[in-house]
């Protein structure tokens, strides 16, 4: 599938929208800067994601799935390598909740809102921009390795279609020597209707 | 998708399915309207508070828990009722509303909730929303309590270490008198000793060496336990530090009637890492083997890899059982405890090594058959990975 310059320009944006939205509620919750680099936007299989995935993250990882329903339907996802989501729960609850290096149920549950709220602020702002209804699922804390998280993905799997619009950014805080990615999947068959809502909002 | 996954819940008959469900599961439900008046209250939530749904259902949210107003619990209610799913960690609320405190848990004022809040939708549309609360009270409290245990456990472990540090160091200075008095009298610089009494010194001071190898041992694991080891890499031949190992532990293996051979290609074999280190891991693999070996012989072979040079020790000793393959790598292990007696040490030797291997990037594998005899492999990286000292002194308190 092929975007057109004008959409691939208009979701590049409504990414940016969205994933700096996330990033300024997580600075929020954490009283600290978050450093957002710009998304990237690709349409690709699921296996290609793992590969690009990859080469920047290993090992076991914390992930926050918030799926989404409605007219537009995917999973965004809060990625982190585990040590980092451990030093993120520590530095939320003043070393009160992951200490030993280790999620316990507590500091899941912790992630668990940390997610919610940065993916929903993202998710809102798909909603506002595109004038879509996007109802969310209760988030889902997971702690695996990148195959499984990649498993886990959602997207249009009764349609059986392996595609999907990926946006990806990286975001850092510097303070905390934490660094993790924010991932948007999208089915194919709901990117033609954020394509549709693109083109009558561009019209 | 999965339906399950979904906010699809309708109100009216399901609503009062979702209460069922909830005393079932053993947590609180509450519904509310689009007005953020309550309109479902279970009979979990009638126990925890005290008040019966007659007496809740219809009034608004924030009459109910004039508390909720302006935090964020009203704000999860209300995002709820713009279509958001809401989840609440006990960290950042402690309670979503405010409940009765629990005698059980007299270090808690209140019960500890986390809480899921989602919307009820009918016909598409939003018709209210539905908190889930669970009570975490005890599971905080055991977390707590786990937390502590692992912090004591921790500081434990830490002041064992640093006795260890400490009496080491504190065992090796009169050490040092022993020898050094030994020497000075073995001269006979203070006057004339007897055959018998040469033979008495000499055996003073075989053991105050012996002593003093097993507190250098116990010290390095201290150090390198602790991360407090540093590595001092410069450009080594591996030959030449191989020669110094076998130099170290070849009057022993003449002394059994051991073979000690050295392998080695023709060519140099260079690369850069810490050869005192290097030297201690050969030591340590060379005279093990030659300890644990009866008869037959030890054979140390040297080869370079495209990344790396592989050093591996082959004796023909006992052999190790399988199911012990991976315990003597742990610290004062040694396989059959009978044999500490027979043969002596500290059992540190292997863990010390396999540690130092790791300290230079490398590491330190064992292959065994029982009864034919042992194979360590240290592998040490051509050059030493990118400053590995930061995350080990991060390590350190």
């Amino acid at each position: 599938m092929n975007l057109t310059d004008l959409e691939t320009d208009a979701l590049n944006e409504l990414f940016n929208i969205g994933l700096h939205r996330a990033a300024a509620s997580l600075s929020e919750l954490t009283g600290k800067r978050v450093e957002v680099d710009l998304p990237r936007l690709w349409v690709c299989s699921i296996d290609e994601l793992k590969d690009r995935l990859a080469e920047v993250i290993s090992g076991d990882l914390a992930t926050v799935h918030q799926f989404f329903g409605g007219p537009v339907a995917g999973d965004a996802v809060l990625l982190l390598e585990y040590d980092k989501a451990v030093r993120l729960a520590d530095a939320l609850t003043g070393g009160e909740v992951a200490l030993g290096g280790r999620l316990d149920q507590s500091a899941r549950e912790v992630l668990a809102e940390i997610g919610n709220v940065v993916l929903s602020s993202c998710l809102a702002a798909f909603g506002n921009v595109l004038h879509v209804a996007v109802s969310f699922a209760v988030p889902r804390i997971h702690v695996e390795s990148l195959d499984g998280m990649l498993r886990s993905v959602v997207i249009d799997r009764e349609q059986g279609i392996p595609y999907a619009l990926v946006a990806a950014t990286r975001f850092g805080m510097t303070e905390l020597e934490i660094s993790g990615y924010m991932i948007v999947v999208i089915g194919v068959r709901s990117l033609e209707r954020v394509s549709e809502a693109l083109a009558a909002k561009v019209r | 998708m999965p339906l399950a996954d979904l906010p699809l819940l309708e109100p009216g008959a399901s609503a009062d399915v979702l209460l069922q469900a909830g005393d079932f599961l053993g947590a609180g439900v509450l519904t509310v309207g689009t007005a953020l008046e309550v309109s479902g209250w279970n009979r979990w939530l009638e126990a925890a508070t005290g008040w019966t749904a007659a007496e809740v259902v219809g009034r608004p949210l924030l009459d109910v828990f004039p508390g909720l107003g302006g935090s964020r619990g009203e704000t999860a209610f209300r995002r709820a009722l713009a279509g958001e799913t809401v989840v609440m960690s006990h960290r950042f609320h402690e309670f979503l509303l405010p409940m009765p405190s629990d005698p059980a848990f007299p270090g808690f004022e209140r019960m500890q909730q986390s809480a899921r809040i989602a919307p009820l939708l009918s016909a598409g549309r939003t018709a209210g929303a539905v908190a889930l609360i669970q009570d975490v009270t005890e599971r905080v409290a055991r977390e707590a309590e786990l937390r502590a245990a692992l912090e004591r456990a921790e500081i434990a472990s830490q002041a064992k270490s640093d006795f260890m540090a400490a009496m080491s160091h504190e065992l090796r200075t009169p050490l040092g008198a022993i020898i050094g008095y030994s020497d000075l009298l073995e001269t006979e610089v203070v006057g004339p000793l007897s055959e018998v009494q040469k033979q008495h010194m000499r055996r003073v001071k075989s053991g105050a060496w012996h002593l003093l190898g097993i507190i250098e041992e116990i010290l390095t694991f201290s150090r390198v336990d602790a991360g407090r080891e540093p590595v001092y890499p410069e450009p080594v031949d591996a030959g030449a530090v191989a020669a110094d190992a076998v130099a170290l532990v070849d009057p022993q293996a003449r002394q059994k009637g051991l073979a000690l051979r050295v392998i080695l290609g023709e060519a140099p074999v260079a690369l850069v890492t810490d050869p005192g280190k290097l030297r201690q891991i050969l030591v340590n693999l060379l005279g093990n083997a030659v300890k644990f070996t009866h008869a037959g012989g030890v054979e140390l072979r040297i080869w370079a890899e495209p990344e790396r040079v592989c050093f591996r020790v082959t004796d023909t000793g006992p052999g190790i059982p399988p199911e012990h393959m991976e315990r003597i790598f742990e610290p004062f292990t040694q396989v059959d405890s009978a044999h500490t007696r027979v043969q002596g040490g500290t059992g540190l030797g292997l863990p010390v090594s396999r540690r130092l291997a790791r300290l230079l990037g490398g590491d330190l594998e064992v292959a065994s058959t029982l009864g034919e005899g042992s194979r360590f492999t240290a592998t040490i990286p051509l050059v030493p990975p990118a400053a590995p000292e930061p995350a080990a002194a991060e390590r350190a308190p």
